[in-house]
């Protein structure tokens, strides 16, 4: 697993933060370095992914879509059958065993797709812990399943009306909350991006998945994969599924970015394969950020709300640099083609995030050969996009449901209020 | 310029460049120095400005609408250090608009205007020290902050980086709410002032002339930052200058 220099991958990564948030992330960066070479703390959290969130995940071929595409052996990396139904659980559980040695008794969280907050919300209901969530109002009209099971599971959740609405205005949210609050309460980042150490601890605990990809690829394929593509928003599915094997150059490694609507200002969220991305720093990090000549974060757009962000982790920023790692980008309508082709080809309903990585990885799998092996990580699954699905593929029957729905959820609000 | 160690409280107050209008700023920034302020904060308005409430988050948002920039803070700095050479100006930014324009051209070019300071809350020490020569060779102070929650060797360490004063975050969260001005708060000071002789300007809820009161003979200089933002943007840029001049009256000429 890659390792920074003082924080630091090449010229990106660092801690850019308020002085006041300091103290805690040198404390948990010495806890996490302390931590981190220690084999029984690996088994720890391995055993603890095992018993509560099923892993190891299967490695899936898909033998009728790659046969009808024409090109390399197509294998999804089931991140999708986590439990939260995303990869974003692996973090979580990673840093609840952190949180429990640190004795804090709060965690907060920002969220995107709203998948890191259900995780989060999991793990602070099992361990007993109070779970603030922010995620931008505008994601929160996109993912309401997701508010809705977090309220559920006892976790305050917090939208934020600030700017574009969306996971970077969460984001400044969360640091605000955890400026007042860093003495007694854990901020549970989500992804591979923000002040050191998060970054690499975050990748730490995702690099499982690339762990079993490469024991798995090893037993199902009797070799290493050719290729492993990966969505990336904030990057922790892709660090998880690269980790392993940023020291192995023969398998290509590959980010599929969200290309959303254009290349226009606005309406895409590619940072690292257009050169749309400028080294910027901000949110505690620096990376390559869309933001205009003025140093201003920029909006952001994609189909699927955990792409939708407007920086990328600074080890992927400086892998992408170096060449180890090969940007992509699709578009919102290649997602929804390929989301499509994946659901009545394989039975597999994926993530519209995860589905950027099919996009991507169908392309490059048609120009391979048959003998090559590409494995795509499938960081999560779409029940949670009913809604947005459903508005991509209109249908009759499912707006009329949705009304007659209203109806009873309003009789039973109504009931609930008259007792 | 800064006030010496143990001069009496001056206050400190802020513009958001952009924020209502870039010619309000002037007005406004005017009304400020006629009402005895003598430190002013030339905010550069950011899309994520994570140390502030949402009093500045918001004026943020409106002052990147109307023109707010590092460009249009740099020509305003120009007008206003001019205009009120009683008036020390320093400039406030989160680093990524500073890092874009460059870093040296802008600290070039905020000299040349006439800024003395810098307060930039997401700039480490460690990434500010290795510019020190060339911030002490233009006459920029660069004012490093000092949270509760600070330790004693990194407040050393704070210290002796800061130029012209020291920032003191009176409390643990971000700007816009009230704080407690007890015996915990004068201990926190007076080990602060065991690493530096600089003047102390604290910030982070001072918001009424009995905050300015209790900081009386504690601190040179109280950042009355948020509050006044808060008048601006409800009553206008001329009822809040009246309000400041008689808050700074209040202190001025004690009732009790």
């Amino acid at each position: 697993m890659i390792r920074s220099e003082n924080g630091y991958f090449g010229e990106f990564g660092g801690r850019f933060v308020p002085e006041i948030l300091l103290p805690a992330l040198t404390e948990l960066e010495d806890l996490f370095f302390g931590l981190r070479d220690d084999p029984a703390f690996w088994q720890e959290f391995v055993t603890l992914c095992q018993e509560f969130s099923g892993r190891p995940t299967p490695l899936t071929p898909l033998r009728r879509l790659s046969k009808q595409l024409g090109g390399a052996q197509i294998w999804l990396k089931r991140e999708d059958l986590n439990h939260s139904g995303a990869h974003k659980v692996n973090n979580v559980l990673g840093q609840g065993l952190l949180v429990q040695r640190m004795g804090k008794q709060r965690v907060i969280a920002e969220t995107g797709a709203g998948q890191h907050g259900l995780a989060t919300a999991i793990m602070a209901a099992r361990l007993g812990l109070e779970a603030t969530v922010y995620m931008g109002a505008e994601d929160i009209e996109r993912q309401y399943s997701n508010v809705f099971w977090m309220r559920q599971l006892g976790s305050d959740v917090v939208g934020v009306t600030t700017g574009a609405q969306t996971l970077k205005e969460a984001l400044d949210e969360a640091l605000r909350d955890w400026a007042a609050s860093v003495e007694t309460t854990h901020y549970v980042l989500g992804t591979a991006c923000g002040p050191a150490p998060f970054p690499e601890l975050v990748s730490y605990f995702q690099s499982i998945i690339s762990d079993e990809i490469k024991e798995q690829s090893m037993r199902q394929m009797g070799r290493l994969p050719d290729e492993i593509v990966a969505c990336v928003g904030g990057g922790s599915n892709a660090m998880g599924a690269f980790g392993a094997f940023l020291e192995t150059p023969e398998v290509n490694l590959v980010g599929v970015e969200a290309g959303g609507i254009s290349l226009e200002d606005g309406k895409h969220s590619i940072r690292l394969s257009q050169n749309t991305g400028e080294t910027g720093i901000a949110q505690g990090y620096k990376t390559l950020f869309l933001q205009n000549d003025d140093g201003q974060l920029g909006d952001t757009h994609s189909i699927a709300a955990g792409l939708d962000y407007v920086g990328v982790s600074p080890i992927l920023a400086y892998l992408s640099q170096q060449g180890r790692v090969i940007p992509e980008s699709a578009t919102d309508d290649e997602v929804t083609e390929a989301f499509s082709l994946l659901m009545k080809t394989e039975g597999i309903i994926p993530a519209l995030e995860s589905a950027h990585g099919l996009a991507g990885g169908f392309k490059r799998a048609r120009q391979m050969k048959p003998e090559q092996n590409v494995v795509i990580n499938l960081s999560g699954r779409g029940d949670k996009d009913i809604f947005t699905v459903a508005r991509a593929f209109p249908q009759r029957e499912w707006t009329e449901f949705l009304q007659r729905e209203a109806v009873r959820s309003t009789e039973a609000l109504a009931k609930k209020r008259g007792h | 310029m800064f006030p010496a160690q143990y001069e009496d409280l001056q206050i400190m107050s802020h513009a958001v460049i952009g924020f209502p209008s870039l010619e309000e700023n002037e007005k406004a920034i005017a009304g400020l120095a006629e009402a005895g302020v003598k430190l002013i904060e030339l905010q550069v308005p950011f899309s994520d400005p994570v140390a502030d409430g949402h009093t500045l988050v918001n004026a943020c948002y409106e002052a990147l609408k109307h023109g707010g920039s590092v460009q249009a803070t740099l020509d305003l700095a120009t007008t206003v250090c001019a205009r009120h050479p009683e008036v020390t100006f320093v400039l406030m930014s989160y680093l990524n608009p500073l890092f874009r324009y460059g870093l040296e051209e802008l600290f070039e070019k905020a000299s040349a205007a006439g800024i003395k300071g810098m307060i930039v809350p997401d700039w480490p020490v460690e990434e500010i020290e290795p510019w020190l020569p060339t911030l002490d060779a233009l006459g920029l102070s660069p004012i490093l902050m000092v949270t509760p929650n600070t330790a004693a060797e990194r407040v050393e360490k704070i210290a002796k980086a800061s130029r012209g004063m020291i920032y003191v975050v009176s409390r643990m969260g971000v700007t816009g709410h009230e704080t407690q001005w007890g015996e915990k708060f004068q201990h926190y000071i007076a080990e602060i002032r065991k690493h530096t002789d600089l003047p102390l300007a604290v910030g982070f809820g001072v918001r009424t002339a009995e905050d300015l009161n209790a900081l009386t003979g504690k601190a040179e200089v109280a950042a009355f930052c948020s509050q006044y933002i808060e008048w601006q943007r409800d009553e206008g840029s001329e009822v809040a200058a009246n309000k400041m001049k008689s808050i700074i009256q209040e202190i001025d000429s004690p009732q009790a």
